[in-house]
């Protein structure tokens, strides 16, 4: 049962391929992460996604809909967060909350619920009065979460919801989207937090409008990225990246914090082979050289070089 | 409707948080009304004159005497010679520099006929015209006098035809106040103000912080988002209207002849053009900067000085004449003069209610599918 | 005070400026759309006025009487009445904007030595126009008067005589073009917009992003942001300026009389003295829609109404007179007026451009209070 699914959807802006031939399947009641540098091409398909764009050619049926022929239809089924705060900060909590209600066409018995429990969920209780301007960001941002989804609507699109948000009001953010997939809501959220990524059931991964990877983190982590990777703590990080980058046995580096992570290529048999490039560099001190699994991260930049290349 | 009604109360509360814009928006058109119906005045009667007195007899004082006793002109100075009237004038100090030729009284008792010279400044070519038109008057009644002296002498105290008079009635506006011209069409201007230039920035104003997209990816219709946002607006214009009439009525004292009710529902589709335009401009500009920008230079400044409002249409060049008719604010200055000075309604103005009526439909409805399909 | 630290923000705020690329074709090119527009369209030469005629005597004198009216340019007869009950309409439909009604027993009463009075009833709404109708057609009944009573007398022998040949001379605008008169106040009015208006946009723009706090932060001193910030616009409204006179020349035979050097530095020390209004309206404004109704109301409004662009200050009621002193626009156009049209020099204008600086001066100082005020908070 898929409550999104994508057909070669595509956006052109003039000469400038957005989103190109884009296809992927969400299951209801999961959260699907949604993957991406910065211009990647996310904004552009979720945009497409709520109808707020038209694609240039492709479809997609969210809900029950087509984001073509029936974006009516899908507006109302559908939450939606911008990565800017779209609220109205000259407005009141209660306000804000009543007039998003109000144009989802709540009223009475059911707007005051809702708006009960947006008020729990942001712990804004006793401060329904208060200027949305004056409020902290993490609460912000629940805030408008629990008013993008005040209708209850069976899909919610997140634009990158913790932007900008400290590490643990993020923490509880995610909480919030726990409980909303808890409750059967399919949550499609776009990130670059790949922690958070961690959080999500299905991921997918988009470079330059091109979907490059998708399925959970388990499968990303050894679907593509087979070659056994090692992490080496040691002095003159430097010198021993660019050692690895010429190395035969090394398909790429990368620096993390005061580590550096090898991905090994074919040729590859055992470690010792690491400590024989060592050995190369004659003034280094070796702290430690341990096979690890793969974060995202790994995955990640593996895969946007491979792409690059 | 609800959701329409949702949307208005929403644009109230915004209002409400923002007492400087809201008290802006009722005080300016009392300060604009007190600046044009005081001095937005094409009347000409105080002007600055000069003597250059060559003649200095009893004749040529009294002749002097009928420019001061006309009511129309502040004597300031009396030149000695030449080249300080010149150099009056090049300061622009006085807009007159009157000659008095030496032998002015002389010739005056010999008959002969005297050059009178009056120097003008003409740069403001309205105001010297209308000063040259007092001059030749009073010129022309003292020779008038004179004439009548030589008549006498010659023995012709009966003329050999009737002379004829002309009585100049004015109507709707016997004291010729430009200010009767002005006051009642500021309620058009203010209208305009008010309506195209506040609505447009408050669309793009929403764009800009991106509430407008959180609004689209609603079910909202277009249609309900578009009215929701303007009529608090129109709200806005009819207190504004309103609030000009009557001080129309108590600061000078200028009734409305017609029906109020006419005037309001003329209002109410010139409203329909202006929210159309400045719906217009909130589509075509990214910015707030823009939209104000556009909105004056494009749209508002055009629409002033080609809809009769200060300058009459008459004069215009033909092809002007002809754009003027494409400007709804032409129409409803016809309408709100007519109204307001001459008390007719709209069995006389109907062409122009109707024609207003319809532009306004078609540019909201322009207006209105442009920015729908911007939404989508 | 370090020009690197301007150079380093008008460069940036010339890259906005260009980079917003519909704002800054707005800036160029509709002023000079507005006076294309404005030259043609201002105009209060009173001309072809539309005349109806009531003619009930309908002799050869009472058309030679008022075909002796139309032959001045300033009317032409649009419609002839036949009825009483025509007048009305006549003029409440606006199909003509004045009549002339001849009585039955004109020309009778005239060669039969009665004084006769003709009707002539105007349309008073423009009262501006109709005083400039009154007043000819009062002179024209004169002359038409003087010529036949001369005429007759002449033929009986008596020899005519005029007491006055009264000969106005206009200097600096031959034919009265008032085109001539509004070019430079027009120049003045979009400085203000460009200068007073967008200056204090743009400054409250980066207010309201925020961006201020950052420029804040950094060692640059308000007065460096100033300059810096109000630099880019300075260029614009002087070419604005330059565009304006180009086309006031080609178009409307508008040539500056006097010195273009003078006319270059008067300009700046009036956008100077503008620029200085714009931030003084951004320090007490926290929003663009405030700023661009305060600006409006405070500065583009008196700038038409109060500064003599269009409506004579001696008419004004001399309250109002004292209030003109608000707005620096008033002293501007008299510097342009005295150079484009009058062509004299700074002798003629120099307490002006002392009140410009005194504006200015007066301006900055209340706007850097209220800005360090604000600081402090």
């Amino acid at each position: 049962m898929f409550s999104i699914e994508v057909n070669n959807l595509n956006k052109t802006f003039g000469k400038f391929v957005a989103v190109n031939n884009i296809s992927f399947k969400v299951k209801a009641g999961e959260i699907f992460g949604f993957l991406g540098a910065n211009g990647a091409g996310k904004s552009t398909t979720i945009k497409m996604l709520c109808g707020l764009l038209e694609p240039t050619s492709g479809d997609a049926i969210v809900g029950d809909y087509s984001i073509k022929s029936q974006s009516d239809l899908v507006k109302k089924n559908i939450g939606y967060m911008s990565q800017r705060f779209s609220l109205y900060n000259d407005l009141t909590v209660k306000e804000n909350i009543r007039f998003f209600g109000g144009v989802y066409g709540l009223e009475g018995k059911e707007l005051n619920q809702r708006m009960e429990w947006i008020l729990k969920t942001a712990n804004l209780i006793g401060k329904e009065n208060l200027l949305t301007t004056s409020l902290p960001g993490g609460i912000k941002q629940r805030l408008a979460l629990g008013t993008a989804v005040i209708h209850k609507p069976k899909i919610v699109f997140l634009d990158e919801p913790t932007s900008g948000v400290d590490p643990i009001s993020r923490r509880s953010f995610w909480d919030l989207i726990n409980e909303l997939s808890a409750e059967g809501i399919t949550v499609l959220v776009t990130t670059h937090y790949l922690e958070e990524a961690e959080y999500c059931g299905n991921i997918i991964l988009i470079n330059a409008g091109n979907l490059i990877a998708e399925g959970n983190s388990k499968v990303l982590k050894t679907k593509y990225l087979q070659n056994p990777i090692y992490e080496i703590q040691c002095s003159n990080i430097v010198d021993v990246m660019e050692l690895f980058d010429k190395s035969e046995i090394v398909d790429e580096t990368s620096i993390f914090g005061n580590s550096i992570h090898i991905i090994t290529n074919n040729n590859f048999v055992n470690e010792n082979q690491i400590y024989a490039e060592l050995k190369k560099l004659p003034n280094i001190q070796i702290n430690k050289v341990e096979k690890i699994v793969p974060t995202l991260e790994d995955v990640f930049i593996h895969l946007l070089e491979k792409d690059k290349k | 409707m609800k959701i329409i009604l949702n949307i208005i109360k929403k644009e109230f509360s915004q209002f409400k948080r923002d007492p400087k814009m809201f008290g802006i928006v009722l005080i300016a058109p009392v300060v604009q009304l007190l600046f044009l119906g005081y001095a937005a005045t094409m009347d000409v009667n105080n002007v600055h004159i000069l003597f250059l007195d060559q003649d200095k007899t009893e004749t040529s004082r009294n002749f002097i005497e009928r420019f001061e006793s006309s009511g129309f002109f502040s004597i300031d100075y009396y030149a000695e010679n030449y080249d300080e009237l010149t150099e009056q004038i090049n300061k622009a100090n006085v807009l007159v520099g009157f000659v008095i030729p030496k032998d002015f009284s002389k010739n005056i008792n010999k008959n002969v006929t005297v050059k009178l010279q009056a120097i003008f400044d003409g740069s403001d070519g309205n105001t010297a015209s209308i000063a040259a038109g007092y001059i030749t008057k009073i010129i022309s009644e003292y020779s008038q006098n004179i004439v009548m002296d030589y008549r006498e002498k010659k023995g012709l105290k009966v003329l050999p035809v009737g002379q004829i008079s002309t009585e100049v009635r004015t109507w709707y506006n016997p004291y010729l106040k430009t200010r009767y011209f002005m006051v009642p069409a500021i309620v058009g201007l203010l209208l305009s103000i008010i309506t195209l230039i506040l609505t447009s920035l408050a669309v793009v104003k929403e764009k800009e912080i991106g509430t407008l997209e959180q609004i689209i990816v609603t079910p909202i219709k277009p249609f309900q988002l578009i009215i929701g946002k303007l009529v608090p607006f129109i709200i806005l214009g009819f207190i504004s209207v309103i609030l000009v009439i009557t001080m129309m009525n108590i600061l000078f004292g200028i009734p409305v002849r017609g029906s109020i009710i006419f005037l309001l529902f003329a209002s109410f589709f010139y409203i329909l053009s202006t929210l159309g335009l400045g719906l217009f401009v909130s589509t075509i500009s990214k910015t707030q900067q823009q939209a104000m920008m556009i909105a004056i230079f494009g749209i508002m400044m055009p629409m002033v000085y080609l809809s009769g409002f200060a300058f009459p249409l008459e004069n215009m060049p033909q092809i002007l004449q002809y754009v003027s008719y494409l400007i709804p604010l032409r129409y409803f200055i016809t309408i709100i003069r007519g109204v307001v000075l001459k008390g007719i309604g709209f069995t006389d103005l109907w062409q122009e209610t109707t024609i207003l009526f319809l532009m306004g439909i078609l540019i909201l409805l322009f207006s209105s599918l442009r920015f729908r399909k911007k939404l989508d | 005070m370090s020009i690197n630290r301007i150079l380093a923000i008008a460069k940036k705020e010339f890259k906005h400026l260009f980079r917003d690329f519909r704002m800054l074709s707005i800036l160029l090119l509709f002023p000079v759309f507005l006076l294309i527009v404005f030259g043609y369209a201002v105009n209060f030469d009173v001309r072809n006025i539309k005349l109806a005629v009531y003619d009930q005597n309908n002799t050869e004198l009472s058309r030679e009487f008022y075909n002796s009216l139309i032959s001045s340019d300033y009317f032409q007869i649009s419609h002839f009445i036949k009825s009483d009950s025509e007048v009305k309409v006549v003029l409440d439909e606006k199909i003509a904007q004045c009549i002339l009604i001849v009585p039955k027993d004109f020309s009778q009463k005239f060669y039969s030595k009665e004084n006769v009075k003709v009707q002539f009833l105007t349309d008073g709404v423009d009262g501006n126009t109709a005083t400039i109708i009154q007043n000819y057609v009062n002179a024209a009944t004169a002359s038409f008067n003087s010529q036949k009573t001369n005429h007759i007398l002449e033929q009986k022998g008596v020899k005519s005589y005029i007491p006055f040949d009264f000969q106005p001379i206009f200097w600096f605008n031959k034919d009265l073009l008032t085109t001539r008169f509004l070019i430079p106040g027009l120049i003045a009015m979009i400085l203000v917009i460009v200068a007073v208006v967008s200056v204090s946009l743009s400054l409250v723009r980066e207010k309201e992003r925020g961006t201020i706090e950052q420029i804040n932060v950094s060692p640059i001193k308000i007065l460096e942001l100033l300059l810096g910030k109000t630099f880019p616009y300075i260029v614009v409204a002087l070419s604005n300026a330059i565009f304006i006179l180009i086309v006031g020349y080609l178009l409307f035979d508008v040539e500056v009389k006097g010195n273009l050097f003078l006319l270059a530095f008067t300009t700046i020390i009036f956008l100077f003295t503008s620029t200085s209004i714009g931030i003084f309206i951004s320090t007490i404004s926290d929003s663009q829609q405030i700023a661009f109704t305060i600006s409006t109301m405070v500065s583009l409004l008196p700038s038409v109404i109060l500064s003599g662009f269009i409506f004579p200050i001696e008419s004004m009621p001399t309250l109002i007179q004292i209030l003109t002193n608000i707005t620096p626009a008033k002293f501007f156009i008299k510097i342009l007026r005295a150079i484009i049209l009058r062509g004299v020099g700074i002798e003629a204008i120099w307490d002006q451009i002392i009140y410009l600086l005194l504006f200015a001066g007066i301006l900055l100082m209340f706007a850097s209070k209220i800005y360090l005020k604000k600081e402090n908070i």
